[in-house]
């Protein structure tokens, strides 16, 4: 089993120049996508389970809907807004896109305050410590919120980067990594509007 | 280009200086994989030890040796170090040292991310000991059932240590999947398709996938028990309609794959050095590779068989036991193929194989007694008694210590350069044998007896005794086995021969390197046309054009997925402070929430941001002549 040269020509495609890997950290923020969507999982599994299986949780008061709702529509807002951003990313109009990302990051401020005073009205009647309903209710709405500021810081970050396009310098794809992140938290939103502030209300 | 001169241009832009500052900002796989190998090796002597500490209590009926309360936090603190602080991290150790050469590449996917996880990882279990210094360890087993764990029945500091020690490593395990997975899936080199991989490769694929899947079942239990015992939330206590179920869904359903993730990357390396060892390819390649994928996707869909004694609908019983007993056709699947392998191979005795053989019958002997317990009214009888036990240590010694001592023979030339003592390693081997059957084969009687798992002392008469006095006798065997094997490690560091490139003439592409590696690994990034690359008459390395060296910077081949075409050039980290920097924030982060300080514990929160932010930012390389 010993080593001979084999005299072949290394893989053709090596002659040609290659450019730097921009994929690595699309990967990363994919697989990092990936685990936090399945801790939000397990939250709605426990959501489920202390139901005693019944998502509409028949003996508790339904939450109102209404600031659930317009925060999703800030929220839907943004990431289109974000997503138009990426477009300009791609076409290279780098100041269009800083703008659209910093109007998303108001859109997320608005989502925190209009969150405040959701919080603020919904603990007149629910406490964390009252049942298990308030305290997972809370806790789920509370991570959204935890990920959605550290979207927010993520996004905040992008906007100082000195370049935003393609580079050969990382961080590479900064926009477009940190925009996924904002999607992915506005569609746990969606989930959670869904499922914590519908479906209670559909008996 | 004269090879020396390359050689000395890749070490300039490679090697971490050797100060003080490059030793805390290494970032080089193989240091890092070294430093995760000797932590993982202290924590397995130290949960040792207090395994000792136990097993001379509960030597003969009525000991008082020890307390009962410091009896709990000693096997807590053996089943936490045992577990989640030596069984995953060695496998990560060897991992990170191997995986990229076994690729072909000179570095981990996210090299910075690499040094975060191994300094989360050793921090962490220092905050897990600095419970010992207030004598508040943890007291209430590895799965820490509430309600026991609630604040009103276990106050104090412990439950609190257990949480958030856990809490800090999930972070650390987790980003360390991930850069696993991105380094198997980017970072192959060219002609490494996925039907050439090597098995370690697909083993530790398929743990990292199951650690982003399941880790975040234990960090939601985490969680909510720290919620429940200082900020008055209820998901336990039935009161509030809370469940106490809740948190034994969670936690298995996070503790069960974790039990494939400290036993999958031990069988990729078993199936590694079995086929060495009897010089042929392992025997169904494609085989192995789907059961260890497959593994990890059952695994998914096991958990409530740890929970079969709560009560729960015929059904879901029935499920979860099919489902276990599908899971020992896949294990079955690699062992057959391993035992063909040495079959139609010339075997070679190594003491490395005879870990390896050690590992497949308590491998089987565990697996079946396995397949007893996966019976429902056989774990009814049995469970929370020492049959548990028994079985749950066969697996765990069996599948992961054996294999990690047969890997330790068979790359520590690689790693330290220097062969160990063949005759002191099969002495330790057939010692460590002798001793781990004669401590845990009659636990299994003992359980059938009916001793419970985890009392402090009992009482004569009930026919235990002598098994007890046994396993005692043994687990000191045991203890003196793997006493040898280290002072193998060190005799091999002062006196040990030569290891040279290949000293087994093994196939994979991290014998083709120098032994130890230098910090580049490859002068020419290797291309591949089979999947035994030293055993093809193919030179991976020829490069007359010395068009695949890549000396302007740090930088690898980035590869394609399926096919491991060449795509680009990964450009690797410059060496930095920002993963300790960010380990630092989340200790003070983690200390805060254990003090009860939301003050420290913000400003902890708050630390990471600068921490990441210097981590990130864009930096002007380092200008390589």
């Amino acid at each position: 089993m010993s080593t001979i040269h084999a005299g072949q020509a290394p893989v053709e495609i090596l002659l040609q120049p290659l450019g730097i890997d921009q994929a690595r950290g699309r990967q990363g923020m994919l697989l990092l996508i990936a685990t936090e969507a399945s801790l939000f999982v397990v939250l709605f599994f426990a959501y489920f389970f202390l139901s005693n299986g019944d998502w509409r949780w028949l003996q508790q008061e339904p939450p109102q809907i209404t600031y659930a709702l317009v925060m999703l529509a800030v929220l839907l807002g943004s990431s289109a807004v974000l997503r138009w951003g990426e477009k300009q990313v791609e076409a290279g109009r780098f100041a269009e896109a800083r703008t659209a990302m910093g109007f998303t990051i108001l859109l997320g401020f608005g989502f925190l305050v209009l969150s405040a005073f959701e919080y603020r009205g919904h603990l007149k009647h629910l406490t964390p410590q009252m049942n298990s309903y308030g305290s997972i209710f809370y806790t789920i709405t509370s991570f959204h919120v935890l990920h959605l500021i550290g979207g927010m810081l993520m996004l905040s970050y992008v906007l100082l980067l000195p370049r935003i396009g393609r580079t050969n310098r990382p961080p590479h794809r900064a926009y477009s990594d940190a925009a996924s992140y904002w999607h992915f938290v506005d569609i746990v939103w969606v989930f959670i509007v869904g499922i914590l502030y519908i479906l209670p209300n559909l008996r | 280009m004269d090879s020396a001169v390359l050689e000395q241009k890749l070490v300039r832009i490679w090697e971490a200086p050797h100060t003080a500052q490059g030793w805390f900002s290494t970032v080089d796989h193989k240091e890092i994989g070294r430093r995760y190998l000797v932590t993982a090796m202290i924590f397995l002597i130290v949960g040792g030890l207090e395994a000792l500490i136990m097993r001379l209590q509960l030597a003969r009926s009525e000991q008082a040796l020890l307390t009962p309360e410091a009896y709990n936090q000693i096997f807590t603190m053996h089943a936490m170090t045992m577990i989640f602080w030596y069984a995953s991290p060695v496998l990560s150790g060897f991992s990170n040292y191997l995986i990229p050469l076994l690729i072909g590449a000179r570095d981990m996917a996210f090299p910075r991310a690499n040094a975060f996880t191994y300094w989360s990882f050793v921090t962490s279990g220092l905050f897990l000991y600095a419970s010992v210094a207030f004598r508040q360890a943890p007291h209430a087993g590895w799965f820490a059932y509430p309600p026991y764990t609630d604040s009103l029945y276990s106050p104090g500091l412990g439950m609190d240590f257990y949480a958030l020690a856990l809490l800090f490593l999930t972070i650390s395990t987790t980003v360390g999947a991930v850069n696993f997975i991105v380094t198997i899936f980017r970072l192959r080199a060219p002609g490494m398709a996925i039907s050439r991989m090597p098995l370690l490769a697909y083993s530790t694929l398929t743990m990292s996938f199951s650690a982003v899947f399941s880790l975040p079942a234990l960090t939601v239990a985490c969680v909510c028990l720290e919620l429940q015992r200082h900020w008055g939330f209820h998901f336990f206590d039935v009161a509030y309609g809370g469940s106490a179920l809740l948190w034994q869904q969670l936690f298995w359903f996070f503790g069960h794959p974790w039990v494939y993730i400290v036993f999958l990357p031990a069988t990729g390396m078993v199936s590694m050095l079995i086929p060495v060892f009897s010089r042929r390819p392992i025997v169904g390649y494609p085989y192995v590779a789907l059961a260890t994928v497959l593994t990890g996707v059952v695994g998914f869909g096991v958990w409530v068989h740890h929970m079969f004694a709560v009560g729960m609908s015929h059904m879901s019983m029935s499920f979860f036991s099919a489902a276990s007993m599908t899971i020992s056709i896949f294990s079955a699947v690699q062992v057959f193929a391993w035992i063909a392998t040495m079959w139609k191979g010339r075997l070679v005795l190594t003491a490395s194989m005879y870990f390896a053989l050690g590992f497949l019958a308590s491998l089987v002997i565990g697996g079946l007694d396995g397949i007893v317990t996966a019976v429902i009214p056989i774990d009814w009888q049995v469970t929370d008694t020492y049959w548990v036990v028994s079985h749950l240590h066969y697996v765990l010694v069996g599948a992961n210590v054996f294999p990690v001592f047969a890997a330790f023979y068979y790359w520590l030339p690689k790693i330290t350069g220097r062969m160990m003592n063949e005759t002191l390693g099969k002495a330790s081997f057939w010692v460590m044998f002798l001793g781990f059957n004669l401590a845990f084969f009659p636990m299994h009687l003992m359980g059938i007896a009916g001793m419970p798992r985890r009392i402090y002392t009992y009482p004569p008469g009930l026919g235990w005794d002598g098994l007890n006095m046994t396993s005692t006798v043994g687990a000191l065997i045991l203890g003196v086995g793997i006493l040898l094997s280290i002072i193998n490690v060190f005799w091999s560091l002062q006196q040990g021969a030569l290891a040279g490139k290949n000293p087994w003439n093994a196939d994979s592409l991290e014998w083709s390197t120098d032994s130890p590696p230098p910090p580049y690994a490859f002068v020419h990034i290797p291309t591949v046309r089979s999947r035994h690359p030293l055993w093809d008459d193919y030179d991976e390395e020829f490069d007359p054009g010395d068009q695949r060296v890549y000396d302007q910077g740090r930088l690898t081949i980035a590869s394609s997925l399926l096919d491991a075409e060449p795509v680009a050039l990964g450009k690797m980290p410059e060496d930095s402070l920002a993963p300790l920097l960010l380990t630092i924030a989340l200790i003070i982060f983690f200390s805060g929430a254990l003090a009860e300080n939301l003050w420290i514990a913000l400003i902890g929160a708050l630390a990471v941001i600068p921490a990441m932010g210097y981590w990130l930012w864009p930096q002007h390389e380092r200008e390589v002549a």
